[in-house]
């Protein structure tokens, strides 16, 4: 299952839920204070504790190729700092797709599950359980006062970053996203632009996740962001709905020249498909248009990340063999689907 | 707190040194703390951007005094052997270490420096306790402890209410929860 091609609750305006545990070994040092040995000896042993568990399948990251890493960083497998890398490090994967263990990032573990729509406390259960058979095998830095021990003391306390990925459209229209960030900051949240190419207007998609991580309890952290989310989501109809409401055949024009673009280009760069993606995101989303669903063109946008496209070719692309295949991808999705 | 050099301003620079083991602090106002400053007696923090230098005295300066905000920090002083500085026995990071990288070294630091490091954690996050989840092992203990005092409070209060058959039992209670566990290690 890939997360991206899946339909997930209140898939409209959210795309995907995350969650992040940052957890470290006891006795072992951080980041460059680690030598090569311990490196070797922490992969071993977070791989140990999955081993034997036919749920969950150990890469050896540092031996892929570029292309395959950035790969795994576009479809949110892995961080992008953990992606660009070469050190010895490894990743445990669960055999659906939704769970990755990143062993030494910035930390010693990373455990991350990514699910699609709004679905925090879920994502939270599937990476508590990958967390509960860690701490079962292997002394995890802990402290009664100041919780689990991370590398930066922003992580200390939960080392939980719960996000969600949101599809803003109408906001950005009404222009609401500055005093959105600004709201936001104020109850200790903090929203990002998606990563990657492209800036985060043309794609309208942004990360909302906590910011502290101590004094709160996982299960407050992820109810106060779904809560807060959930306001978001509903302004969000409601800026969508009077954009269709002022300009009914200026939004359905521009929705359905979005479609157009992606049925016959022979070229699409990353810019141009973000804005392509969030057209006709909201087209589907209003009832514009019917034709592609909203799981289909999260697919298409995943697939379709630079990275991506070169492991699909198996090899490194010029930026314009990249559009062109692009175009032919989006062409190929596209053609074979219809409504499911 | 009055400046201990002139004894006339509000002291508003903490100057805290370890050499050779021995503590040293100075609770100065700006003026003075420019003064020894100029006659190396303390020495300026680099300045950086990161959690634990920027601001990290920040408490201790009135908004006027900014400019004195990167000056000063916890560094050994020139001449001095470095090795003589606190460590972190499992890493061997020094607090200026972690000052300039804006990480700890290991786990361990956070032990070591743990009273260096309670200002900037409690800047960042609002408090320095934590209230979440914990590994299997820590859990059963924290439970424990949780138990315990929640007993204690209602034997206090059963005693105070002169609840004697309540209190016994209580009582009676706590020991068994006291024993869990202790048996076995």
């Amino acid at each position: 299952m890939k997360w991206y091609e899946t339909k997930g609750r209140d898939s409209d305006v959210f795309v995907s839920s995350r969650i992040r545990l940052a957890r470290n070994l006891k006795d072992y040092p951080f980041g460059e204070r680690l030598d090569e040995t311990s490196r070797r000896e922490i992969v071993g042993k977070v791989r140990g504790v999955f081993e034997g568990d036919p749920g969950y399948t150990f890469t050896d990251f540092s031996s892929l190729p570029e292309n395959e890493r950035a790969a795994a960083a576009e479809e949110n497998k892995v961080s992008p700092e953990f992606a660009r890398s070469s050190k010895t490090r490894g990743v445990v994967e669960s055999s659906d797709g939704v769970v990755s263990v990143m062993i030494l990032e910035e930390d010693h573990v990373r455990i991350q599950s990514i699910l699609p729509g709004l679905a925090l406390e879920e994502a939270y259960d599937r990476a508590d359980s990958a967390d509960s058979a860690l701490d079962s095998k292997l002394n995890i830095a802990y402290d009664d006062k100041l919780g689990y021990l991370t590398h930066c003391p922003t992580n200390l306390g939960t080392g939980m970053r719960a996000s969600v990925m949101m599809f803003l459209p109408g906001t950005v229209a009404a222009g609401g996203i500055r005093s959105l960030a600004n709201q936001l900051g104020k109850i200790g949240l903090t929203v990002r632009g998606m990563s990657g190419e492209g800036s985060a207007a043309d794609g309208c998609l942004f990360q909302i996740s906590n910011q502290v991580t101590l004094g709160v309890t996982e299960k407050e952290t992820i109810s106060k962001l779904a809560d807060v989310t959930g306001k978001i989501a509903e302004q969000e109809r409601t800026f969508r709905k009077k954009l269709l409401d002022a300009d009914k055949d200026g939004v359905s024009d521009r929705v359905m020249r979005a479609y157009g673009t992606m049925l016959y280009a022979v070229m699409i760069d990353t810019k141009e498909l973000l804005r392509l993606y969030s057209d006709v995101r909201l087209g589907v989303c209003l009832g514009v248009i019917d034709c592609v669903s909203v799981e289909k063109l999260d697919g298409i946008l995943i697939r379709s990340m630079p990275a991506m496209l070169m492991k699909a070719h198996g090899g490194k692309m010029t930026a314009h063999e990249r559009d062109r295949a692009r175009a032919e991808g989006i062409r190929k999705i596209l053609s074979g689907s219809d409504k499911e | 707190m009055l400046c201990e050099r002139c004894k006339k301003n509000e002291a508003t620079v903490f100057y805290r040194e370890t050499v050779n083991g021995k503590e040293r602090s100075l609770s100065l106002c700006a003026d003075c703390a420019g003064e020894a400053k100029k006659k190396g007696e303390i020495e300026d923090l680099f300045e950086k951007e990161n959690f634990f230098g920027s601001g990290f005295f920040e408490d201790a300066f009135s908004g006027a005094d900014k400019l004195l905000g990167s000056l000063f920090g916890i560094r050994e002083l020139p001449g001095r052997t470095k090795e003589k500085v606190k460590k972190c026995p499992l890493c061997g990071a020094t607090f200026s270490d972690l000052v300039n990288s804006g990480k700890a070294g290991c786990p361990e630091c956070y032990a070591t420096f743990s009273e260096e490091l309670s200002p900037t954690i409690s800047r960042i996050h609002g408090t320095t306790s934590h209230v979440g989840g914990a590994p299997a092992a820590y859990k059963k203990d924290r439970e424990k402890k949780e138990k315990i005092k929640a007993l204690e409070a209602e034997l206090k209060s059963a005693v105070k209410d002169e609840e004697y058959e309540k209190a016994a039992k209580l009582r009676d209670e706590l020991r068994a929860a006291r024993a869990e566990g202790s048996e076995t290690k």
